[in-house]
């Protein structure tokens, strides 16, 4: 061993990366032969600059030890893995998934962009809970958001199938957890047919963006960078909370979208209730007395003592409320804008649990 | 997180913004050894070549042929080093219950992963509340058993061997002993370990503070509690990291009755450690706990978290901070366990198993004689 000579310096190894150079995550679902790998191919073919990790089938139940992926750089594709079983998989605050792709980045260096391509099966609610973590975390990806690809010519009849036990059908949470659905193969329906389409997948989600397509050609700025469950997305959120309007089931059983607009200040101590009782403790019921189960819920907020917009997300029991840099205006009324998307839901009770978080007139006598 | 400090050059008398840095010391694991250019490294290198020597000096020491390299080319954030090899799985008498993933080749409990994802938080009956209080009564005469041997020159896989006895000859199963593959009946973290450290040959040194981790299966329960103790006498830095950790996990401990929202506690603990300039870990957090191991509820211990839940009486869970000197980050060594923290610092825990009662909640795993004070509290 040479020790005796000096060795030649190397620059200083920087520590961690601030946050702002976080990764989107897409997650992207739909049933088998909607056209989910044709819209990831051509999104690889399209982004050929950028490296892009591809994940097939999202995580299985803690038995896989080590996980394929695909990494897309200068038009080639080639073979990673993730390694999975590290360890516990008890008190880990982040998903095993989760933590094998930042893992991975760190050796490999960082990905553009992740897809994630989930089965025809999965509830992709259960996925973006893995990847929608708290801030604190300062994790180097983001829940960018959920892309449901369906097929024109199949999905009414996928969205009318019925489950034992009267459970969700997988389509239809597909369609309710979508932050951009495309409606693909329109070439192979008619007019008629493809507006049927639109108007089921409309009266179920009420918020998301609807792109039409045959062969998942798509404009990709519509389906990358889509901010859907953060604060970036709060300009648009807003304008599009301003025009969703509560929807009627076309399907029975159906989920649907319900929304309520009050204007007023909230306290934040009660709207926590009220968001408590709606996703965790299950206590708001409809007419027929079946609770509310909701999916996926949206909003724009005014709270009593913050000049910030807030924002309101929810993906089944997770939620959260996060000031927005949008400050209201001096002479802009406060309106606050919340859309639920989910299964018996009903806007009456909705809107009436709602007005409770309410400052009234007792409240600003403090 | 701040991002990149300016460093000084290390060559003594020179101030200069430091940008290099020496790769023999970063293949040792010494840290901050940077320098403003090779002339002046060329310069020192008559004294800084020492270090070298020293380091290696350390990591050739072969006692009994002592393995404290086994994956070479991996960067240690800090001084600590794996003591190999392990004496082999230590058996538990077949007469004791076990639970269901002590015989699953890969460690896996199908029980908890059949209700992974389910956010549903268990309602103890009277029954199950009782089996609780045994196993934890339990779980804490085996940790009161490991205190007693903390001192310099015991090893962590003696305090083990003890815990592996103590539980045993109390009909206990040793809950973490083959849990996902888990070698040992016991976790025992050094210093800049955060937790699941793995009882090895390594023989604890003054001034190292160590906490052990124990959970117990008894009758079909488990009982979850851990201390941080003192070896021999440490320095003020450690007495200060100790004591606040503690107090994170009592402050929290005071605030949990009904109607409190599980990621409340996150904001207490953190207040309370950065206050003192501390860090809270974010990757490892408090869990529920009675048939399973770990279930529902998930209680992170940082401010603004998602926790799902609401607490209520008859729910059964622990909180289990871990507070650093540095920074919160943390990596895992290639054993796929030992949580160390990114920087090297040193990281403290404390942990209690508890339950909710009407009005505020029972600490399970309390401390019965020397009036429920935490070991370290005598050594202060």
């Amino acid at each position: 061993m040479d020790e005796e000579d000096c060795p030649e310096l190397v620059p200083i190894e920087k520590t961690t990366d601030g946050p702002s150079s976080q990764i989107p995550v897409t997650i992207i679902t739909g049933y088998l032969g909607a056209g989910k790998t044709t819209l990831l191919n051509y999104i690889l073919t399209e982004q050929h600059s950028k490296r892009i990790a591809v994940i097939l089938n999202e995580f299985g139940e803690g038995s896989a030890l080590e996980k394929s992926l695909a990494v897309s750089q200068a038009g080639e594709l080639y073979e990673e893995w993730l390694e999975l079983r590290n360890g516990c998989l008890c008190c880990s605050v982040k998903d095993n998934g989760l933590k094998a792709i930042e893992n991975l980045m760190e050796k490999k260096g960082k990905f553009d962009y992740i897809l994630l391509e989930t089965t025809g099966l999965a509830d992709p609610g259960a996925v973006a809970s893995m990847f929608w973590v708290d801030a604190e975390l300062g994790s180097d990806v983001y829940l960018d958001g959920i892309v449901t690809v369906i097929d024109a010519k199949y999905t009414m009849q996928q969205l009318t199938e019925e489950k034992p036990d009267g459970l969700v059908n997988e389509a239809t949470r597909q369609v309710a957890l979508a932050d951009l659905l495309i409606i693909n193969k329109t070439d192979l329906v008619s007019e008629q047919e493809l507006r049927k389409v639109r108007d089921t997948v409309g009266s179920i989600n009420g918020l998301v963006r609807i792109l039409e397509t045959q062969k998942a050609r798509v404009d990709l700025s519509q389906v990358l960078d889509l901010h859907s469950f953060d604060i970036k997305d709060v300009t648009r959120l807003s304008e599009k909370l301003q025009l969703v309007k509560s929807t009627h089931p076309h399907l029975d059983k159906s989920i649907l979208t319900v929304t309520v607009e009050m204007p007023g200040d909230v306290s934040e101590d009660r709207l926590n209730l009220f968001i408590q009782d709606l996703l965790w403790e299950k206590n708001l019921k409809n007419k027929e007395g079946s609770p509310m189960h909701v999916i996926r819920l949206k909003g724009i907020l005014s709270i009593e003592g913050k000049g910030q917009r807030v924002m309101l997300q929810g993906v089944h029991e997770l939620y959260e409320l996060e000031e927005t840099p949008e400050a209201w205006g001096q002479e802009e009324p406060r309106v606050n804008r919340l859309v639920f998307i989910g299964r018996y839901l009903d806007r009456d009770i909705l809107r009436a649990q709602f007005t409770t978080t309410l400052l009234n007139k007792e409240d600003s006598k403090t | 997180m701040a991002a990149l400090e300016t460093r000084e050059c290390e060559t003594e008398g020179c101030n200069s913004e430091a940008k290099l840095q020496c790769p023999t010391c970063i293949k040792l694991g010494i840290q901050g050894s940077y320098f403003c250019s090779q002339e002046c490294f060329k310069g020192s290198w008559s004294t800084h070549k020492l270090l070298h020597k020293k380091a290696k000096d350390v990591v050739n020491c072969v006692e009994q042929d002592t393995n404290t390299d086994p994956w070479p080319g991996y960067r240690y954030t800090g001084k600590l080093r794996p003591h190999y090899p392990l004496t082999p799985k230590r058996p538990v008498p077949g007469s004791i219950q076990r639970p269901d993933y002590a015989d699953h080749p890969m460690g896996m409990s199908e029980s908890e992963q059949s209700l992974k994802g389910t956010s549903q938080i268990k309602i103890l009956t009277n029954d199950e509340i009782e089996g609780m209080q045994t196993v934890c009564k339990l779980a804490r005469e085996v940790l009161d058993i490991a205190a007693l041997m903390v001192k310099p020159g015991v090893t962590t896989e003696e305090i083990d061997h003890a815990v592996h006895l103590a539980c045993t000859a109390r009909n206990c199963y040793p809950s973490p002993l083959n849990y996902y593959n888990f070698p040992k009946s016991c976790c025992t973290s050094v210093n800049e370990v955060i937790c699941h450290g793995i009882p090895d040959r390594r023989a604890l040194q003054e001034g190292d503070i160590l906490n052990v981790d124990i959970t117990v299966f008894h009758n079909g329960y488990h009982g979850d509690l851990n201390e941080t103790f003192f070896v021999g006498e440490v320095d003020e830095g450690a007495k200060r990291l100790v004591q606040t950790t503690y107090e994170c996990l009592m402050q929290a401990i005071d605030a949990v009755k009904p109607g409190v929202r599980y990621r409340e506690l996150g904001n207490i603990i953190q207040k309370h450690a950065q206050a003192s300039g501390f860090s809270v870990v974010r990757s490892y957090c408090g869990h529920g706990i009675h048939k399973l191991f770990h279930t529902a509820p998930n209680v992170p211990h940082y401010a603004k978290n998602k926790a799902v839940g609401v607490i209520k009486p008859g729910h059964v869970f622990t909180i289990e901070p871990m507070i650093c000197e540095g920074g919160w980050q943390d990596e895992t060594w290639p054993d796929g366990w030992t949580a160390v923290t990114r920087d090297g610092k040193r990281s403290a825990q404390f942990e209690h198993t508890l339950l909710v009662t009407e009005t505020g909640c029972d600490i399970l795993t309390r401390r019965l004689d020397d009036n429920g004070r935490a070991h370290f509290l005598s050594f202060m």
